[in-house]
Order: structure tokens, then C-alpha cells, then sequence
């Protein structure tokens, strides 16, 4: 049957190949391909200020992050408290490869894609090692499991010579092609840069999902006996769930310490984990495009908080320190109000609305 | 031998809270399988409240720290109404992702007060003088603390044998559908764990506060190590949160007694329940007293 590959209504599929398809129609293509070199371009005709530079990486960081917390309490159904660690994994083994061979290394500023992956690589590793208890145990004690890797790497880090007890460990400036990368450029030549990570690893986790085993981390969820009737290891499964999540968490720590030139523990406690985790809810679990949305959602959110905070201390006393109560309160408050009112998260209005234009002039 | 004495003396102090603070956690499980990631904020506003009763309202120190047990009972009754009774049906990991919310919705709120950030001491009591115990010295609040917790615990063993409550408690965390088919309101159940919960979570907390003054992070750390003390006793054991809990409150003291400061080390005790945590759910993953889960299909 010719279809038309430029218009579609309603979802007709005669083959599972064509239910596979990333862009269901060529100008679902189009326009993510258009937005995606709009975000490219529109630095270059938009004055914007360090600051606001600074909160768009931040973005795209969190968005790399969380799509790895997705993959594991998303699609694979476990839920880690700990996320916040592994990306600190990522960033202290930055900071380690600085501290070890000068924070001006060759290999630490002109080959930092390799560092950054590298860095993703161990943060694997670390995933798997605390995923390891997957294979004895079922439900949801892994939660537990990653809440206690949370606390014994603040310990870690605040307690070790190596470490710097917590305490600011800095990295030097990278290099590009047109030479160092200044301070003026510094939050500039990361948003390129994170830009392009986000977009490889949105893809490559979008066509994860399309293989076996990124179905295997669905079916793993879903019902853990039947996978295991249809020859997936339930166990295996989980462990390369919280192996990948390490993955992406330590691509991100390793962003985070490009940008901020250094690592320190305050931005890998417990309290960044229930803010990752607040990002993955209000994207919405187990979607791709809720990946990208929580996050931009939550940092927009914590900036209004901040800007509150800031602007009610000038009328409120000095011993109310109103920013520490506030994130907590509305992050909480945000985690509680979608899982009882929209627990498919800002993902689920994007797919409400792209189906009205689908369906027009048709009812929803 | 003093030195060790002490210890153990302490060790059983800071375990017989710990077992306390555990057995509110292993009440939910047990009822309704949700781990509640927010008992140590409900550990801390208990501990508040009797503080805020005692100093702000006036009130007598034992009166106000039976009350508090009675307001934080009805407070994690309400909390489980407004929050919890509507995701029931819901898949389980909703329901504990919103306990980790309200985690952050209780800190947010303690952090509003002045408790947030101030440390505060319940006046005094007992009789300042210590006991002596073979050398080793216990204050008498640890002593009633201990004394204390050992009541609760039997009240609540007795309440769990003998009382229709109870049993109906029990039944609900054995089978579910079986025990709405002969008429228990599983809802009410539920309700009723997480207010014990918050009962016995206040009669920790205000035990805490006694002993070691208030002070937000470490009620925060109390809440938190109560998972691996519920991991080692097996997650669905009352009698085995008590066991580990002593048993974890030996191990931190010991730890922080004799491996600190050796071999470079420091703040062992913070982390050690951590590691044998890990350790256990790798080897042991139903702890001590836990029930083995048997699959069918």
C-alpha cells in the first residue's frame, strides 16, 4: 500500500517494521530535525548573558542524567535514590584524572571526549556493582540497596585525603580547535557542547528502546516471570538496567565538573537525588521525550523558587533561611502532586497535544 | 575492660532506639509492602512536637511526650488518608516514590521552623548525677529510654498477639484478598499501621531527644539507618527489626570506638550499616528473621 509518508491520521501499521519507526511521518522528521539545528543556531543571533548560559547547561546536563534515571526507574521499573551518586562518580573521576596528572594535563584538555566517556565508563561500573543484589533479590529492596551507595560515597568523598574531603577539586580549561576555550566562550562552548551529547544519546537511547535489549528492560518491568519464561535473565536485565543508568550519570557528573572547573560534594548529596528523581517523575517515567522535559521543567522551577526566596528575605527575618525550606517543600510537593494527578507526567500533555493535531479536525 | 563496658553499654542504648525507630518502618511493610522512605522525618516532627509541647506550651516533659506520640498517631494517619489511600491499586513504586516526596515535603516544612537549623536541648529531668554500671557510667535518661522502648515493644507484641486488631493486622500483611473475605477493611489496616508507625516513630524520637538533644540532622540520620537495620533483622520481621537493631547499635559503637582514628579511619560509624547493607542484600537478602519468598507459576 502507498502511504503517504507526509501526512498521517490515525496509526495504520501492516508490519511490525513500520510500528518500529522513530518519525512516524517524514515532518514528524522534519521538525525535530529543525528544532534540533535551531537550538545550534540561535546563539549565534542571541546576545545572552553568562548567567543564563550557565542555567541552559545545566539543563542539558540534567537532561543527560536523567536519561539514564529514566532507563532504570522508568523503563526497568527500579527505583534508585541514589542517582546523584553515580553522577558524582563521573565528576570525581574527572577531578581524580586532574588531580593525578596536573589539572592542566594534555590528555584532560585537548582529549576531553575521551574523558568525559571515560568517565561515563566508570560510572557504569559503579551502576552494576550496586545493581549486583538484582540477582538474589526481587521488588523493590534495590531501592535500599542505591540509598546506601548515596551514603557511603558522601563518606567517601568527605572523609578521604584523595578527595579533598569534599572540599572544591578543580580542572583546568579545555581546549578547542580554535585554542583554549576563554572565559567569555567558557558556558557558550558547553552548551555546543553538551547539545551534541544530549542529541547522540537521545538518540542512541531511542534506538536502545527498538532493540531487544531495550524491550528486555520494558518486559523485566512489566512481568519479571514471563520475561524469564521467554529467555531473558530478569537479574542480568536489572544489573545492565543500573549499568547503563551509571552510564549516563557519569557522562553527566563529567560535564558538570568540565563546567563548573571542579568537583565538591555538595552537588551529589541526597538532596540532588530526590531532585533528579523529582525531574524523572514530572517528565514522566518510562517516556523518552519526558526525559528532556523534566528536567528543563524542574531548573525552571528551582529558579522561581530561588528568585522567591530572594526576593521574601527582604520583608522576612534573617533567621528563616527560606531557600533551604523551600526547595525541599516543592520539590516534595511536585513529586506528590504528579503521582496523584498525572502520573505520566508533562510527557503525557506533549502526547495529548501532538494527537489533537494529528486528529484535527477529528475529536481527541 | 571499662572502656568496653561502655560501649556495650552505649551500643545497647543507641540499638534499643534503633529497634524502636525500626519497628514503625517494618509495621508498614509488613501491612501494605511500601518502604517508607520518610520515617525519619516522622522521627523528627515527633521529636519536635514533644519539644515544642514541653517548651513553648509548658507542659509537663512525660505528659507532653505521651501527647506527642498521640498528635504524630493521628498526623501519620491523616498522612497516609490524604496521600496513600488513593494510590491504592496503584503500582507499588508510585506508592514509594511518593513516600521519598514526602520525605522532601516534611523537610521542607521542619526546615520552615526554627528546628530546621537550631540545636535544642529538652530541660532537664532526671538526676544530673550518672549511674555506674562496672565501672561504666549511664545517665539515667539513657536508663529510662531503654527502660522505655522495652515497653513499648511488649505493649506492641502483646497488641499484635492478643487484641482483634491486631490479629487482623497480622492477617492483612499475610493475605490480603483472603482477609477482606472475612471482613476486614484492608484501608483501615493500612491506616492503622502507618498511625502505630507514627506512634511508636514519636516515642523514638522523643527518647532521641532526650538523650542526645535536638538537632535536625541527626534525627535526618536516625530515619536513614533504619534500612539497614530492617534489612538485617529481614524485612517483614517485628522481632527482627529489635534483634538488629541492638545488634546495629553494638556494631556502630564498637566501630566508632575502636576503628576510628586507627589505620586513617574516621566516621566509621556513619558508614559501616551501609557496607554491611550491600554486603547482606548480596548474600542475605532476607536478613535474619525475613520470610523466604517461594515463586509459583
Amino acid at each position: 500500500m502507498a502511504t503517504n509518508r507526509w501526512l498521517a491520521t490515525g496509526n495504520f501499521f501492516t508490519s511490525y517494521k513500520e510500528e518500529q519507526r522513530i518519525f512516524l511521518t517524514n515532518i514528524d522528521r522534519l521538525c525535530l530535525w529543525l528544532l534540533i539545528a535551531a537550538l545550534y543556531a540561535w546563539p549565534f543571533f542571541v546576545e545572552t548573558s553568562n548567567k543564563g548560559m550557565l542555567v541552559l547547561d545545566n539543563i542539558l546536563i540534567a537532561m543527560v542524567a536523567i536519561l539514564g534515571l529514566n532507563l532504570v526507574t522508568g523503563f526497568a521499573g527500579l527505583i534508585s535514590i541514589g542517582h546523584a551518586a553515580f553522577v558524582g562518580v563521573g565528576a570525581y573521576t574527572t577531578a581524580l584524572i586532574a588531580s593525578g596528572l596536573g589539572t592542566d594535563h594534555v590528555f584532560l584538555t585537548h582529549a576531553w571526549p575521551v574523558v568525559i566517556v571515560l568517565s561515563g565508563m566508570v560510572g557504569a561500573i559503579f551502576g552494576g556493582i550496586v545493581g549486583l543484589p538484582a540477582l538474589r533479590l526481587k521488588h523493590l529492596y534495590l531501592a535500599i540497596a542505591t540509598l546506601s551507595f548515596q551514603m557511603i560515597f558522601q563518606w567517601v568523598i568527605n572523609f578521604s585525603k584523595l578527595f579533598n574531603q569534599g572540599q572544591t577539586m578543580s580542572v583546568g580549561r579545555v581546549f578547542w580547535l580554535t585554542g583554549k576555550v576563554g572565559r567569555k566562550d567558557h558556558y557558550l562552548f558547553w552548551y555546543f557542547a553538551v547539545l551534541t551529547i544530549v542529541v547522540i544519546s537521545g538518540f542512541l537511547v531511542r534506538n536502545l528502546l527498538r532493540t531487544r535489549y531495550g524491550r528486555c528492560l520494558v518486559a523485566v518491568r512489566d512481568n519479571d516471570r514471563a520475561a524469564d519464561a521467554m529467555g531473558m535473565h530478569p537479574g542480568f536485565t536489572k544489573v545492565y538496567a543500573f549499568a547503563l543508568a551509571g552510564f549516563f550519570a557519569g557522562i553527566a557528573g563529567s560535564l558538570h565538573c568540565y563546567l563548573y572547573r571542579g568537583a565538591g560534594i555538595e552537588s551529589f548529596t541526597l538532596h540532588q537525588s530526590i531532585s533528579y528523581l523529582a525531574m524523572a517523575i514530572v517528565g514522566g517515567l518510562g517516556t523518552l521525550s519526558g526525559s528532556f522535559f523534566g528536567p528543563a521543567a524542574i531548573r525552571l522551577l528551582d529558579l522561581g523558587v530561588e528568585n522567591l526566596s530572594s526576593w521574601s528575605s527582604t520583608f522576612l527575618p534573617s533567621t528563616m533561611n527560606i531557600a533551604t525550606a523551600l526547595r525541599p517543600l516543592t520539590f516534595g510537593l511536585v513529586i506528590v502532586l504528579f503521582l496523584m494527578f498525572e502520573p505520566r507526567g508533562i510527557a503525557n500533555w506533549w502526547r495529548i497535544i501532538k494527537s489533537y493535531f494529528k486528529l484535527w479536525p477529528f475529536k481527541y | 575492660m571499662t572502656y568496653f563496658i561502655q560501649l556495650l553499654i552505649s551500643g545497647l542504648v543507641v540499638g534499643s532506639i534503633y529497634a524502636l525507630s525500626a519497628l514503625g518502618f517494618v509495621l508498614i511493610y509488613k501491612s501494605s509492602r511500601v518502604l517508607n522512605i520518610a520515617h525519619g522525618q516522622i522521627i523528627a516532627s515527633g521529636a519536635f512536637i514533644a519539644y515544642a509541647l514541653t517548651v513553648y506550651a509548658g507542659v509537663p516533659l512525660v505528659i507532653s511526650f505521651f501527647l506527642s506520640m498521640a498528635i504524630t498517631f493521628f498526623l501519620s494517619m491523616a498522612v497516609e488518608r490524604v496521600f496513600l489511600r488513593r494510590l491504592i491499586g496503584e503500582p507499588i513504586i508510585s506508592v514509594i516514590m511518593v513516600t521519598i516526596g514526602l520525605m522532601s515535603i516534611i523537610d521542607g516544612v521542619i526546615y520552615l521552623t526554627p528546628f530546621g537549623s537550631t540545636n535544642m536541648s529538652f530541660p532537664k529531668f532526671f538526676p544530673p548525677e550518672p549511674l555506674n554500671l562496672l565501672g561504666a557510667t549511664v545517665s539515667w535518661t539513657q536508663v529510662v529510654g531503654v527502660i522505655l522502648t522495652a515497653i513499648i515493644i511488649a505493649a506492641l507484641s502483646w497488641f499484635f498477639k492478643n487484641s482483634t486488631l491486631g490479629i487482623s493486622m497480622r492477617a492483612v500483611s499475610d493475605d490480603q484478598l483472603a482477609s477482606m473475605s472475612i471482613g476486614i477493611s484492608v484501608p483501615k489496616v493500612f491506616g492503622l499501621a502507618w498511625a502505630l508507625a507514627g506512634l511508636t516513630a514519636a516515642a523514638a524520637g522523643g527518647i532521641i531527644g532526650n538523650i542526645t538533644g535536638l538537632n535536625f540532622d541527626t534525627l535526618h540520620a536516625f530515619g536513614i539507618i533504619v534500612f539497614p537495620v530492617v534489612i538485617l533483622g529481614g524485612l517483614d520481621s517485628i522481632g527482627g527489626a529489635v534483634v538488629a537493631g541492638i545488634i546495629m547499635g553494638l556494631i556502630q559503637q564498637f566501630a566508632a570506638g575502636y576503628l576510628d582514628g586507627n589505620w586513617g579511619l574516621q566516621g566509621t560509624a556513619e558508614v559501616l550499616p551501609y557496607i554491611i547493607l550491600l554486603i547482606l542484600l548480596l548474600f542475605k537478602p532476607h536478613g535474619l528473621f525475613g520470610t523466604h519468598e517461594i515463586e509459583r507459576v
